[in-house]
């Protein structure tokens, strides 16, 4: 009798501890109050874009000394914030292996990243099957990841189409270009940018007279140079770094006499401060691009260029990837701080509801996000020039608030986008 | 007393088969088996770590097959894997096909790529072979990455969610594991058979001297075209495992980085073995992992195990296999010789006498 009582009495216990076990775990767990908030870094450290880490560190350093915390960590109402980084190259593959490390074998609450569009597209891919996870973007700008239906997955700079708003129009109304040639590297980024810049100039009424899309990398553009037909207007230079630099120089060399029209990348420092003398044909060079000329000036631009030069390893001035890892970084800040470091539950709704709700004045204008968490920014023109001394620099030419993402993603075209 | 003969040959067949080599394989396998069982968060280990492994040493293994009995060293398998996977994206992705279909079409066009690959490149040897397969990939990289009409240019084709084939569903990451670790063993099957069969006998006849082989009457370009046909399906199987562990297939898969990559997993795990190639593929997915957390300069430490590996183990790591059982026997046999020495000479003479004995 007694051994019968045990043999039931056991297993009643069992599932009573198990079940009070269970309960408590919930309570402590799934409750909803964040302990800690784990944060994953996503940005490149090798390859074409090996800076990304330095300019992503520099950006979070200038963001978290303002709640006196520093890159690898701080504190937000009581509940202490770690900062985790994970390196990348730039490729689709090396950031599908960081990201899964980050989520699945680090346990982040938020990734944070990545920074090339190759990149981006995969992680939203990724983002989609994690759906307890919350994104925000670093730098990457293909149109299509905020349009992929990744509701975790948070954008707070514009998209490369978006750079190019107001561009087209000012080509054509205000510097009368009616026919360009475009030549524009083959590859995701040129296709939203160019596509960008060109559905807006064909829509005012302009028309394209070729495309070269050239591989990445290219160095001779003789052979392109000639194609250029003669009653152009203007040229598209839709190339970056490197690319852009022997483009400008050969087009010195071959006597290109045409204005030209640059894509976001296109007139950074590395063109400009190439060893042939450009001058001639980059001189008056207009551009789009979420970055102001050197002569824009804010209190929160000025802020953050004073805070950014303290960083250890920053660049003279900040470069495309910090302003947009800062915007990112300290927009996602500003909504832990909203919900006082708790995510909520279940899937960090507090804090994705924060984010949504967000607006703010960053160092380059207002930010909010519009109904597919993609930011709507402000974004700026500027123009080449030559300085005092003889070097180039930029001039901004207009600043357009408010602008929004179309809904077209675009791929590699002819002519104009369709 | 026939029945006892029956034992003694049963014992014998099943003696052959218990070789070092296939009892370590056969742990390797169990190892494998048990892999999602053991490691504390399988949604990390066993997609970054466990598959990736799984499709590096598939490849590599055609690379280390080619290498091993046909004398030649291709650095196209990388593509032959990557042109399988576009294949899989192509036809299940851009014309919507079954995917059943799609895999099976896309084997036969990785392995038809390696066949003309084998047309061009199978009269060339040493160097010579290895320039024109690292050419004719590029070629590929190069097409992959511009002809947006097929590979979608450097987007490339995504998303290429993981199948559920009906008999199994694939979506969950331990059936894929699995489902990933039977193609891996199968793939070794293939080349460990085919290496024992006729072919695979001729064809280490073709390595060792083709002039020899060419008088006996084999035609020596076809027999490496086979093979290398052969190493292309099993690079191509390779290909199935990435494309559904990327979920995506785009140039990178092909690109110098990836192919190198191959190289190196075969060279670290060993390139004169096709097993070995798992270790260097669980070598090299852990430091891609974890490199980074112990140093920025992560690339200079995986270069340095690389070249430590070249250095001190020119067999691979599973050289390591054999210095050890050296470094083990010898102490055996010191301490067999020590204890001998200790040993009165008659119990000595009576042991060897006994031995003999036994012998007879």
């Amino acid at each position: 009798m007694k051994s019968l009582l045990k043999k039931r009495l056991l297993p009643v216990v069992a599932v009573a501890a198990a079940a009070g076990l269970a309960l408590s775990g919930c309570s402590a767990g799934g409750g909803g109050e964040t302990k800690e908030i784990k944060i994953g870094v996503l940005a490149t450290d090798k390859g074409n874009l090996a800076f990304g880490m330095d300019e992503a560190k520099a950006a979070i350093g200038v963001s978290m000394a303002a709640i006196g915390g520093t890159i690898d960590g701080g504190e937000i109402d009581g509940v202490p914030v770690t900062i985790v980084y994970e390196g990348t190259d730039g490729t689709s593959a090396s950031a599908q292996t960081a990201v899964k490390k980050l989520v699945e074998n680090d346990g982040v609450d938020i990734v944070f990243g990545p920074v090339s569009g190759d990149e981006g597209e995969t992680v939203v891919q990724y983002a989609l099957t994690t759906p307890e996870v919350t994104y925000v973007n670093g730098s990457a700008s293909p149109v299509g990841m905020t349009l992929a239906g990744a509701d975790n997955f948070f954008r707070f700079h514009g998209d490369s189409a978006m750079w190019m708003g107001g561009l087209g129009d000012y080509a054509y109304n205000d510097k009368g270009y009616k026919k360009i040639y475009a030549i524009a590297e083959d590859y995701s980024f040129p296709y939203d940018n160019a596509g960008g810049f060109f559905s807006e100039f064909c829509a005012a009424g302009g028309s394209v007279t070729g495309n070269s899309w050239v591989p990445v990398g290219t160095t001779d553009y003789s052979s392109i140079i000639a194609q250029i037909p003669a009653d152009t207007d203007a040229v598209y230079v839709g190339l970056g770094g490197a690319d852009a630099a022997s483009f400008l120089s050969q087009a010195v060399t071959a006597g290109v006499k045409k204005p030209l029209v640059g894509g976001t990348i296109a007139v950074d420092t590395t063109a400009l401060s190439g060893d042939a003398n450009i001058a001639d044909v980059a001189v008056g060079t207009i551009a789009g691009g979420p970055v102001p000329g050197p002569d824009y000036s804010s209190p929160e631009w000025q802020a953050f260029v004073a805070e950014y030069a303290k960083q250890p390893k920053a660049f003279p001035s900040p470069s495309i990837f910090s302003i947009l890892y800062y915007n990112s970084f300290n927009s996602l800040l500003l909504a832990l701080e909203e919900v006082k470091g708790q995510l909520g539950s279940p899937d960090q709704k507090d804090l994705r509801a924060a984010l949504t709700a967000l607006e703010w004045t960053s160092p380059t204008g207002v930010i909010k996000l519009d109904a597919n968490r993609q930011a709507i920014v402000d974004n700026f023109l500027i123009e080449v020039v030559q300085g005092a001394d003889g070097k180039l620099t930029t001039k901004q030419i207009s600043q357009t608030s408010g602008v929004k993402q179309g809904t077209k993603t675009y791929d590699r075209f002819e002519g104009c986008p369709n | 007393m026939s029945s006892s003969k029956q034992t003694s040959a049963h014992s014998g067949t099943w003696k052959r088969w218990v070789t070092t080599q296939n009892v370590v394989v056969a742990v390797v396998i169990v190892l494998g088996v048990i892999f999602p069982l053991v490691v504390d968060r399988p949604r990390f280990w066993l997609p970054n770590i466990g598959v990736r492994t799984l499709w590096m040493g598939t490849i590599a293994m055609s690379l280390v097959f080619l290498n091993k009995y046909v004398g030649l060293l291709s650095l196209a398998q990388m593509t032959f894997a990557g042109i399988c996977s576009y294949g899989i994206g192509y036809f299940s992705v851009t014309m919507g096909l079954p995917i059943i279909p799609s895999i099976i079409l896309s084997l036969g066009v990785g392995s038809l790529a390696g066949y003309i690959t084998a047309l061009i490149a199978v009269r060339t040897k040493a160097i010579y072979f290895m320039m024109i397969t690292l050419a004719l990939s590029q070629v590929f990289y190069s097409w992959a990455s511009q002809a947006i009409e097929v590979t979608n240019a450097r987007r490339g084709i995504a998303p290429i969610p993981r199948p559920n084939l009906g008999f199994i569903d694939l979506n969950d990451i331990t059936t894929f594991y699995y489902f990933a670790l039977f193609l891996a063993v199968l793939s070794y099957v293939i080349f460990r058979y085919t290496a024992k069969s006729q072919f695979g006998l001729a064809i280490q006849g073709i390595k060792d001297s083709p002039e020899r082989m060419s008088a006996l009457g084999y035609n020596v370009n076809r027999y490496r075209t086979a093979a290398l046909t052969l190493a292309a399906f099993v690079a191509s199987i390779g290909g199935v495992i990435l494309v559904f562990d990327r979920n995506q297939v785009d140039p990178s898969f092909v690109s110098l980085d990836s192919t190198l990559n191959i190289l190196v997993v075969a060279v670290v795990g060993g390139i004169g073995s096709l097993g070995g190639v798992f270790i260097g593929g669980l070598v090299f997915a852990l430091l891609q992992n974890f490199a980074q957390d112990f140093t920025d300069r992560y690339m200079t430490l995986t270069g340095l195990v690389f070249i430590g590996v070249l250095l001190f183990f020119p067999a691979g790591l599973v050289g390591l296999g054999p210095i050890i059982r050296r470094l083990f026997s010898k102490r055996a046999k010191t301490s067999a010789s020590k204890a001998s020495s200790d040993t009165p000479t008659v119990e000595r003479r009576a042991g060897t006498h006994n031995k003999k004995g036994q012998h007879k």
